[in-house]
């Protein structure tokens, strides 16, 4: 009966979703207000409806309710309440209609906030954002309906993938999903602006709080699928290239670009034909990243849930979302067009340069993606490219980026330096000379590579920390660092925490990578094993019973110099009764210094183990420096909204007082 | 005027091309004409290319790996890489074939402590491997990316390429032939 209930509401859903691409359009057109007032209406309205949806459908999962076709394929009576919840998203339908619950959150909380934005606009943005729904309502509805219930139930389950009965990836897909879909919004700006040739700084400054929640989203999303490939896949790597992180790189590549370009919409009403350009962008690859995932053309360590005919549906939306508004923009591009009134050397350059790398660096992933399925065509052979050539294309352009990172934000608006350049440029010069001494003094051997790297690591960090002193040193008007510092603008405190990020992440990178040991043995109890300063006691195998499977268990007990115990890891090997498939899974011991790693393979007692163990040092600062990209994106996105309702609130005094006066 | 909205047109254009590749892609996988079919090379029909490769080193013994030690039956060789994700999908077969036939792993643009790891996880089916490291045996053999497997008869001879990970239909009715054939 709920299931019914949640299959109705999806139908209201996409009713009201076709109302709210609608009628505010035509609104807006002709002044209405009545049918510009219905686009917040109608949004608010199918949030409500799709949140019903996703609700009867996770109480689906929660009772087990094996009547319903998803559960019966993917859920289990045994398993824990967490990936019971989980598994709702852990599959094609449930993922997808929270796509869509997320994308009509996106609309609703437009509808409710944003009070001071023209009405016309709204109701524009949120039309577009209701045709997206409509799309996807519609891709729920008609091909992937999740509430399809079975004649004969099941007993129990099938269960979910065990690879994918894990924390970290019962979060992965909704922070990412929060990223891709916040996209839309972006698009729905693009898309509105369009429409009417409106682009202006005005319209900027509305968009770019979205930008930036998408991003930083995205960028948590990210990271916490590289984490769960860190410590899940038992590989010991972080990054693989893979069709499905390439997709969601892709978009985010392409949103930092985005981010940036949108910042000289707003300040100098320049760019605004590629701003609008690249927000169509940024969503068409978020879709295309969905597309990837789902369709099955590419093949992916990641991919759980995939059928080309659902391709199908997914390509046509593609053609729909992506063609018309290209076909607008080659329409209307042209009115965009802004004369440019500043110099290469100044703000808005290094912001184009910024653009032109990131640019270039999705289209290096785009082909290293695509150039597999185009061969496919051709030749009929399916293959990867895979990290050489990742290494030699990509690597270097984002290595351009970071260096004008640390010289590009102390340029001026317009037009020439300012007198922060040149400590900038000296102290990020020694910085990066103290970093390549230090690197000659700690290892040998090290590639060209790896070696700019490193520099670039001081460049960069050097360069942030000048400019921060630069702007809050004690000046003579004798107030202090602090006094000073209050008056730093949120979004320039924002902007260094995020870039210093960077910073951060490339030290986990190049930590892990250049440092790490690594062996792999074949061990019986007893054996001990040296690595990285470290004594390591194999101290038996052990056989556990999980609420869902059945495991063994290696004791590895962790000893530092001076023989204290500093750790025991337990690595297993888990078989899901249900699913009847095995997974490894790693130990881990992460500090602030470095992960102690260890993971169990095959053996029986008599011939030994395999074990495979690792140092691996500062790795955690990858997805820390991610952390703090993110989190920057999040102070500069607060303090644009405190700015705005100050200004807000200062406007409201002003006109109280010229009333009372 | 023309010159400006020509541009601003390219995005578009650039679209539909892209478009209409997925297009094809997916007709070709729901009609089902999208099976991996036989890759010319120039190598078949000739002697395989002799290139001693560094040996994975993991019975000590560290000898090169040389094709010619395998003449006098028919051999398989197998590109794959650790960071190649069809390859882990091929791994089951190629741990199925191992039984029948002898195969010599070429780990390609793949570092030593990697490889390793990989062949820890998904099995060992390869009675020698050889180290690329830099991907000239692969260039020499002309190889489009990994996986792909070849198969060398027992005078040496190439006599079919797969590129792409290796399937159950290509083994019954590609390889098994040629392989049970005595590769002549």
């Amino acid at each position: 009966m709920i299931a019914e209930l949640g299959h109705f509401a999806l139908i209201c859903a996409f009713i009201l979703s076709i109302v709210q691409s609608t009628l505010p359009l035509f609104g807006a057109q002709r002044g209405n207000l009545l049918l510009m007032l219905s686009a917040p209406a109608a949004a608010i309205s199918a949030a409500v409806a799709v949140l019903i949806a996703f609700g009867a459908l996770v109480w689906g999962f929660l009772q087990s309710d094996f009547s319903l076709a998803l559960v019966a394929n993917h859920s289990h009576s045994t398993k824990p309440l967490i990936y019971k919840i989980s598994g709702t998203w852990g599959n094609h339908e449930g993922s997808l209609l929270l796509w869509i619950l997320i994308l009509v959150i996106y609309g609703a909380v437009l509808a409710l906030r944003g009070k001071a934005m023209p009405l016309a606009m709204k109701a524009r943005v949120l039309a577009v954002q209701g045709m997206v729904g409509v799309g996807f309502l519609a891709f729920s509805l008609f091909t992937s309906n999740p509430f399809l219930r079975l004649a004969t139930p099941p007993l129990n389950g099938k269960g979910l993938n065990p690879i994918l009965q894990d924390p970290g990836l019962a979060l992965h897909p909704p922070t990412l999903y929060l990223g891709y879909v916040g996209l839309s919004m972006a698009f729905s700006f693009a898309v509105a602006g369009l429409i009417t040739g409106d682009v202006d700084r005005l319209w900027a400054k509305w968009m770019r709080p979205w930008i930036m929640a998408a991003w930083c989203a995205l960028t948590l999303g990210i990271a916490l699928g590289s984490w769960w490939a860190y410590y899940e896949l038992g590989w010991g790597g972080w990054w693989f290239w893979d069709p499905v992180e390439n997709a969601s790189l892709m978009p985010w590549l392409a949103a930092t670009a985005l981010l940036h370009s949108a910042i000289v919409v707003e300040k100098r009403g320049q760019l605004k034909s590629w701003t609008v350009l690249l927000a169509i962008l940024a969503f068409s690859l978020s879709l295309v990243g969905t597309f990837i995932v789902r369709s099955g053309l590419l093949t992916s360590v990641h991919s759980f849930a995939s059928d080309p005919a659902r391709g199908v549906f997914i390509l046509g939306i593609l053609l729909v979302a992506v063609g018309i508004p290209l076909a607008l923009y080659a329409w209307r591009g042209p009115q965009l067009v802004t004369a440019a009134d500043f110099s290469l050397k100044s703000r808005e350059g290094g912001l184009i340069a910024n653009n032109l790398l990131l640019v270039v660096a999705t289209a290096i992933v785009l082909l290293g993606t695509f150039y597999p399925l185009g061969l496919e065509l051709v030749t009929g052979a399916r293959i990867t490219v895979g990290p050489p050539y990742f290494d030699a294309t990509f690597n270097p352009v984002m290595g351009g980026l970071v260096a004008l990172m640390a010289i590009g934000p102390v340029f001026a608006w317009r037009r020439g330096s300012t007198p922060r350049l040149r400590a900038v440029l000296i102290f990020a010069s020694a910085g990066a000379g103290a970093a390549m001494i230090l690197l000659l003094l700690l290892a040998s051997g090290v590639s060209v590579g790896a070696t700019a790297a490193v520099m670039l690591i001081g460049w960069l960090g050097a360069g942030i920390v000048t400019d921060i002193w630069a702007q809050i040193k004690p000046g003579q008007d004798a107030t202090g660092i602090l006094g000073r510092a209050r008056h730093v603008p949120r979004d320039v405190i924002g902007m260094w925490v995020a870039h210093f990020g960077i910073v951060i992440f490339m030290l986990g990178a190049v930590g892990d990578s250049l440092f790490s040991s690594e062996k792999v043995v074949r061990a019986k109890p007893g054996t001990v094993i040296e690595l990285a300063g470290r004594m390591v006691t194999f101290s038996g195998i052990r056989q556990i019973n999980g609420p869902n499977y059945q495991a063994l268990a290696a004791d590895l007990a962790y000893r530092d110099k001076d023989d204290n115990i500093i750790a025991v890891l337990s690595p297993e090997k888990r078989i899901y009764n249900a699913e009847r498939q095995s997974t490894t899974e790693a130990a881990i011991r992460p500090t602030i210094m470095g992960d102690d790693y260890a993971v169990l393979g095959d053996g029986d007692n008599k011939i030994g183990f395999t074990l495979r163990l690792y140092y691996k040092p500062l790795v955690s600062w990858i997805w820390g420096g991610a952390v703090f990209m993110a989190f920057g994106g999040l102070i500069a996105a607060t303090g644009r909204q405190r700015a705005m309702r100050r200004h807000a609130a200062n406007q409201q005094t002003h006109l109280a007082s010229e009333r009372g006066s | 005027m023309t010159q400006p909205r020509l541009s601003f047109l390219l995005p578009l254009l650039a679209f539909i091309t892209l478009a209409a590749v997925g297009a094809t892609a997916l007709y070709g996988t729901l009609t089902g004409s999208r099976t991996p079919d036989q890759l010319p090379s120039v190598l078949i029909g000739t002697q395989a290319p002799q290139t001693p490769l560094p040996s994975l080193d993991q019975s000590g013994s560290g000898a090169p790996v040389d094709l010619g030690r395998f003449r006098g039956a028919p051999v398989l060789v197998n590109f794959f890489a650790s960071w190649c994700a069809p390859c882990r999908a091929e791994a089951p077969a190629l741990e199925m074939l191992s039984d029948r036939v002898k195969i010599v792993g070429i780990a390609y643009k793949d570092r030593a402590n990697d490889t390793m790891s990989f062949l820890e996880q998904y099995g060992n089916p390869f009675a020698a491997i050889g180290m690329d490291v830099d991907g000239r045996t692969g260039i020499e053999w002309g190889v489009y990316g990994v996986p792909e497997t070849y198969v060398i008869d027992a005078d040496g001879t190439v006599k079919y390429r797969h590129a792409g990970p290796l399937t159950r239909e290509v083994i019954d009715q590609r390889l098994m032939p040629l392989i049970e054939g005595g590769g002549s």
